[in-house]
């Protein structure tokens, strides 16, 4: 009797594993066939069917199986090389601005343009289809973007500031000369006040006396000021130079977005719907692609 | 001609000095078929011929005195006249100042500047600008040889004269100047250098300091935020490039295969109808920031010297900046700033 049961869940077992061996096999065969004859559209949906489900055929709820999509697990970076060799030259229209860098197989960094001067700007996520930009670098552009309603940059409240204290240097380097004659006069006067001072010193007289120790003082403070202030200016006008380049990329790349997109909302929206817009752009081309393997053969 | 030997008889000197006259007629009648020839042929060849002559001639006579006579700078202005005047030319105005000299004015900007050939001891004539003396171009006869001065065509056209006049108007005064260059080339067979008036999208402009520093491409990149113009990256990241109207582009750039990393200035358009010189003169962007960073920028000069055939490298070994004086060469050096 137990035995008999045992013997029936063995049987049971067996058939489990012979359907679930024949769905992964099913399953890597598709994928197999999808690549020979380079189906991405299909390559996609088997690579995340629950995605594909969602946004292409507006099916919720069609859960992946992870059982067989672990399979090619270790092939991510493989994939993602594959994949992107269409991608990458749909992105060259839509996002004319991009450049991409493969820095180890099926790796990319994004670059935003190829002006004098650019950032890295993220990586391409190809199997997802979708950018994961620099949170800081694209924070940055959101804001040039909102400050840019204000006619301002980026960094203009910086350089302004920078500017102000290079100009306060400047005038303490021009006016060498002048402070030197207060100085000399205010020493006068203190030799005066000294010299009419007996043992007891008059309150005035006092007050006086400091007065012009710390107006002495005020003139040495500036001195020494002035004194690193053509290394300071010169420091500082490196400053505003960085500060201005990354105001100039900025300003390119908001150009860029506005030359295709028309707005930075249009251009966040492209992204959300990256996924979709592109695999709707493989339909078109799953038709020639038979064709051509048709010839081929 | 002049015998200094005792001459004792009264009929040996009248022979003598008869023999003296006929000399100074032979020359008188020589020095005066050179004129007519240089103001009524229309052979180049000849024109050229009347100009060398007459330039060399001298008149220094203890026996006759020839009436007012041109000097060498004179006639090599006639000449210039007379060969743009051949091809239709007639934008430079040839007329004698009060100290029988001759200069010349350029349509349209006759009314402030005027120019002048001042011969240099190799036989050089440089067309000099009076004011400041700027040697715009290098004319040899002998060598049949012509070249523009690069640091003078800015100095005196983008720094100067672009106070006084507009860039169109200045435009139109380098025109005869190019004409007058190319008429040499093809009527006598000159070898010349247009500098950075040449059109070519192939002609390179050296920088005349054997680095640059990259924050002064950064500055260029920086000024560009402010206008419509962008500056990109070169492919191979040796330089940087302009992107201007009309599908004009200005490059700085240096070969990335050159072991050297000589930098240069290059302009790519379309036609092949815009020099280096044009950005200058056009683009504020531009001449604003070649200007302000002028030590670094600036071009070479190329005087091209014409060597003996032994020694041929010194053709492809230019020096840096040629000066005709020394009181011009400390000028720029000032200019040029901190260079020590």
């Amino acid at each position: 009797m137990a035995n008999e049961e045992h013997e029936n869940r063995a049987v049971e077992i067996g058939s489990l594993i012979e359907r679930q061996v024949a769905i992964k096999i099913k399953y890597l065969q598709e994928l197999n066939e999808a690549i020979a004859a380079h189906q991405d559209r299909q390559i996609y949906q088997l690579l995340d069917n629950q995605r594909y489900a969602k946004e292409i055929e507006h099916r919720e709820q069609q859960p992946n199986d992870q059982g067989v999509m672990s399979l090619v697990d270790d092939l991510a970076d493989q994939l993602s090389n594959y994949l992107s060799e269409k991608l990458i030259k749909y992105l060259g229209q839509a996002y004319p601005f991009f450049y991409y860098e493969e820095y180890q197989t099926g790796h990319y960094r994004i670059y935003f343009g190829n002006w004098w001067d650019r950032r890295q700007f993220g990586e391409l996520d190809v199997l997802n289809v979708r950018f994961s930009f620099e949170p800081t670098e694209y924070e940055k552009l959101r804001q040039s973007f909102e400050l840019a309603r204000e006619n301002k940059r980026f960094n203009s409240d910086r350089i302004a500031e920078i500017s102000k204290q290079n100009d306060h240097l400047q005038d303490l380097i021009d006016h060498q000369r002048e402070r030197e004659d207060r100085r000399q006069q205010v020493e006068q006067q203190l030799e005066d006040i000294n010299s009419h001072s007996g043992i007891f010193e008059s309150s005035k007289n006092k007050e006086n006396r400091q007065e012009l120790v710390d107006q002495l003082q005020k003139i040495e403070d500036e001195e020494q000021e002035a004194r690193t202030a053509n290394k300071t200016i010169k420091e500082n006008e490196q400053v505003v130079l960085s500060l201005s380049k990354e105001n100039t990329i900025l300003s390119y790349e908001q150009k860029s977005i506005m030359d295709t997109f028309g707005s930075f909302e249009d251009f966040e929206l492209a992204n959300r719907n990256l996924y979709a817009n592109y695999l709707a752009s493989l339909d078109g081309d799953r038709h020639e692609e038979k064709q051509v393997s048709e010839d081929e053969q | 001609m002049n015998n200094n030997k005792m001459i004792s008889s009264p009929q040996a000197r009248l022979t003598a000095l008869s023999t003296s006259f006929k000399d100074v007629l032979k020359l008188g009648r020589h020095y005066v078929e050179l004129l007519d020839q240089l103001v009524e042929t229309e052979d180049a060849q000849e024109m050229l011929a009347a100009t060398t002559q007459l330039a060399e001639l001298d008149l220094q006579n203890a026996f006759a005195d020839f009436p007012q006579h041109y000097q060498a700078a004179d006639y090599y202005l006639i000449f210039m006249g007379r060969l743009l005047e051949k091809h239709g030319i007639d934008a430079i105005q040839i007329s004698e100042n009060s100290r029988h000299q001759f200069i010349a004015r350029i349509e349209p900007i006759a009314d402030s500047d005027s120019f002048k050939f001042q011969l240099g001891e190799d036989g050089e004539a440089a067309f000099t600008e009076q004011g400041e003396q700027e040697p715009l171009f290098y004319l040899d006869l002998a060598n049949r040889f012509f070249q523009f001065n690069n640091q003078a065509l800015v100095n005196y056209f983008i720094v100067r004269a672009l106070k006084k006049h507009t860039d169109l108007e200045l435009r139109d005064a380098v025109k005869p100047l190019i004409a007058f260059a190319q008429e040499l080339a093809t009527d006598l067979d000159f070898t010349i250098n247009l500098g950075i008036l040449n059109t070519d999208n192939a002609e390179r402009f050296a920088l005349a300091r054997p680095d640059l520093d990259l924050t002064v491409i950064d500055r260029l990149f920086v000024a560009t935020a402010e206008n419509d113009y962008m500056l990109m990256n070169l492919p191979r990241n040796n330089g940087a490039e302009l992107m201007l109207d009309q599908g004009i582009k200005l490059d700085i750039a240096f070969d990335p295969d050159d072991y050297s990393q000589q930098w240069f200035f290059a302009v790519k358009d379309p036609d092949s109808r815009v020099s280096f010189f044009d950005t200058l003169l056009h683009y504020n962007l531009i001449r604003q920031w070649y200007l302000n960073n002028r030590a670094e920028l600036a071009v070479r000069s190329d005087k091209l010297v014409v060597a003996p055939a032994d020694e041929e490298e010194s053709f492809e070994q230019p020096t840096e900046v040629f000066q005709p004086d020394s009181e011009q060469a400390e000028r720029e050096e000032d200019e040029l700033g901190d260079r020590k």
